[in-house]
């Protein structure tokens, strides 16, 4: 396994939509080395045989997706306008 | 009478039978509270007001003579990661400090419908990631037993609570061993129900295919009296297990007397899980298959294989898991406050917000990324599917010679505050799951039961260490399970409380 390097955990961050300061950097990347490294372990199994687990339950039944008003407070969001939530622009 | 010291049994009966009232009860727990938070900070939220109003409605229904609930007048705490409406829920994260669900979860529906009392929210690692409950934004919960230590986690509130007598029994999670962990370092019960038995609906999602919602109480009947209001199929949770509408656990008198005509217990206990614990831990477990033995049970080692694969299968799901379900807090769909999104740019405010995540939320959210990234998929979550599928072969096959399969809920005593934190090293901090996650990956149920105490010379009370012993079953053999750790329970008589 090759080593976990800085600019991988940025963009990994970047994926994930999570800013790190560059003192997190620092701590993460090697960390997640340490981390990553002992999730090689999957590697020294024995796997030919086994197949990987499945739901037992089809999941066929489920209701239509349909879109539906916004209602209330379910979200428990504080930014809104005219029954709208307020979200930052897209382009 | 001290009725805060009451199993929610005995509170139940008391209040049915106007021994005393369901406000005298709760106004015991609420005084409580106040004495002993100040060295427990288990509860994020106390619900004073409306635990009030909810004790004077039902003492008056006891009054008219109504059926009151199997659970009636019980108090409960509720892990801040399961919605109760009109309650804050928080999960311990500053994504959530704002957020007031608008509706119930199922399990604490049921709670509501048997007459039980929501006494308080209580404390956990943020989104229930975490082993200690110092993970949380609303500081670390100490460990009623020696409040210099962890109480282990996350539902570490909830067996802080229960221990320290502020409620009679909690609900916790257990997504890697969230609910025995914690059971187990604050000398507690605590059970994890077989995947699928117990509706998820309305606990906040970390890992979907591994956890479930669990009680926490100080006795073996408590925890099976909770199951038996929370257990059973669900239409809002797709994953719940079609095992009859509602299963009818015992412990206790019913179940001792079941116990009699059965045939002999059969107890594997698991060498691996033994091998890889301090060795106190380990004598006391020794101790514990002895006292089972004594009591008629058939004993004898065995062995897990799989067990070396286990940890890294599983903190590879639960991460990629993680990555994906916390993909929703935005702070647009829920949030915290104070940035406003007007004049960011959508990618960027995402990211400035969702930085606003704990350390150890972020670390495993950024790993999560990574073993989902293209190219990674086949090398690890794939592998750790597999690895899933080896173990429930190998647990279904041991299960043809065992009734209950037993080792340490903990490899470890309960450690000091900050002593895992600042070795910098999380990965130390995830090698304690080594016992609890065999079942999260195959969905058997398990239970933790206190088993001892280990003298330790920094132990704060001289009384020693909680130790607890963990008993897994085949999957939806919860009666099985019951049985024998209420048989356990009655031989060890370990159970008692911490001076607090």
């Amino acid at each position: 396994m090759a080593a976990v390097t800085k600019d991988q955990v940025k963009h990994l961050g970047w994926l994930a939509r999570i800013e790190l300061s560059d003192a997190e950097l620092d701590r993460y990347t090697a960390q997640i080395e340490g981390i990553i490294k002992y999730l090689d372990k999957l590697d020294s199994i024995p796997l030919e045989e086994a197949k990987p687990i499945v739901a037992k339950k089809k999941f066929s039944n489920l209701r239509a997706d349909e879109p539906a008003a916004f209602e209330g407070d379910a979200l428990g969001t504080k930014y809104r306008k005219d029954g709208f939530v307020k979200g930052p622009r897209m382009v | 009478m001290e009725l805060f010291r009451l199993s929610a049994g005995q509170a139940a009966g008391g209040i049915k039978s106007r021994e005393f009232s369901a406000e005298e009860y709760v106004c015991q727990l609420l005084e409580r509270i106040k004495k002993v938070e100040p060295k427990v900070n288990a509860f994020v939220t106390v619900n004073s007001k409306e635990a009030l109003e909810q004790a004077r409605a039902l003492d008056k229904k006891i009054r008219d003579g109504q059926d009151a609930g199997a659970l009636a007048g019980v108090a409960l705490s509720i892990k801040d990661n399961i919605c109760v409406k009109g309650l804050r829920t928080t999960c311990a994260s500053k994504m959530l400090e704002s957020y007031v669900p608008p509706y119930d979860a199922t399990v604490v529906r049921r709670l509501k419908q048997a007459g039980a009392i929501i006494i308080g929210k209580v404390n956990l690692d943020e989104f229930a990631m975490g082993s200690t409950t110092e993970f949380s934004r609303h500081g670390p919960t100490r460990n009623p037993w020696d409040i210099s230590r962890v109480p282990g986690g996350s539902s570490g509130g909830s067996a802080a609570s229960v221990a320290a007598l502020e409620c009679a029994a909690s609900l916790g999670s257990d997504t890697g061993g969230s609910v025995r962990c914690p059971a187990s370092f604050c000398s507690v019960v605590g059970l994890k129900p077989t995947y699928g038995l117990v509706s998820r609906y309305g606990l906040v999602s970390y890992a979907n295919s591994l956890e479930q919602v669990g009680p926490v109480g100080r006795t073996v009947e408590d925890v099976a009296a909770v199951m038996n209001v929370i257990a059973g199929i669900d239409e809002h949770d797709h994953t719940t297990a079609a095992v009859g509408a509602r299963p009818v656990y015992s412990a206790g008198h019913d179940g001792g007397r079941r116990q009699q005509q059965q045939p002999q217990l059969r107890v594997g206990l698991v060498k691996e899980f033994v091998e890889g614990a301090d060795p106190a831990v380990a004598k006391v477990i020794h101790g514990a298959m002895d006292t089972l033995a004594k009591q008629g049970c058939r004993c004898e080692e065995t062995s897990l294989g799989a067990v070396k694969y286990t940890l890294a299968s599983y903190y590879t799901i639960a991460m990629a898991e993680a990555s994906s379900n916390l993909a929703r807090y935005d702070n647009v769909r829920y949030g915290f406050d104070d940035l406003n999104p007007e004049g960011y740019e959508w990618n960027s405010y995402f990211a400035k917000a969702r930085s606003n995540f704990g350390e150890e939320v972020k670390r495993r959210i950024i790993v999560g990324s990574y073993v989902l990234s293209s190219g990674y998929y086949g090398k690890y979550y794939l592998k750790a599917q597999q690895v899933r599928s080896i173990l429930r072969k190998e647990l279904k096959s041991l299960f043809k010679h065992y009734d209950v399969l037993i080792g340490p809920t903990m490899p470890i005593l309960p450690f000091k505050i900050g002593e895992k934190i600042v070795e910098d090293d999380p990965l130390k901090m995830y090698l304690v799951d080594i016992d609890t996650v065999v079942a999260n990956l195959a969905g058997n149920p398990a239970i933790s039961v206190p088993a001892g105490f280990v003298a330790a010379a920094a132990a704060a009370d001289g009384g020693g260490l909680p130790v607890g012993l963990q008993m897994m079953a085949d999957e939806f053999q919860e009666q099985k399970m019951l049985d024998a750790a209420f048989l356990f329970e009655g031989a060890a008589k370990v159970q008692r409380s911490p001076e607090l």
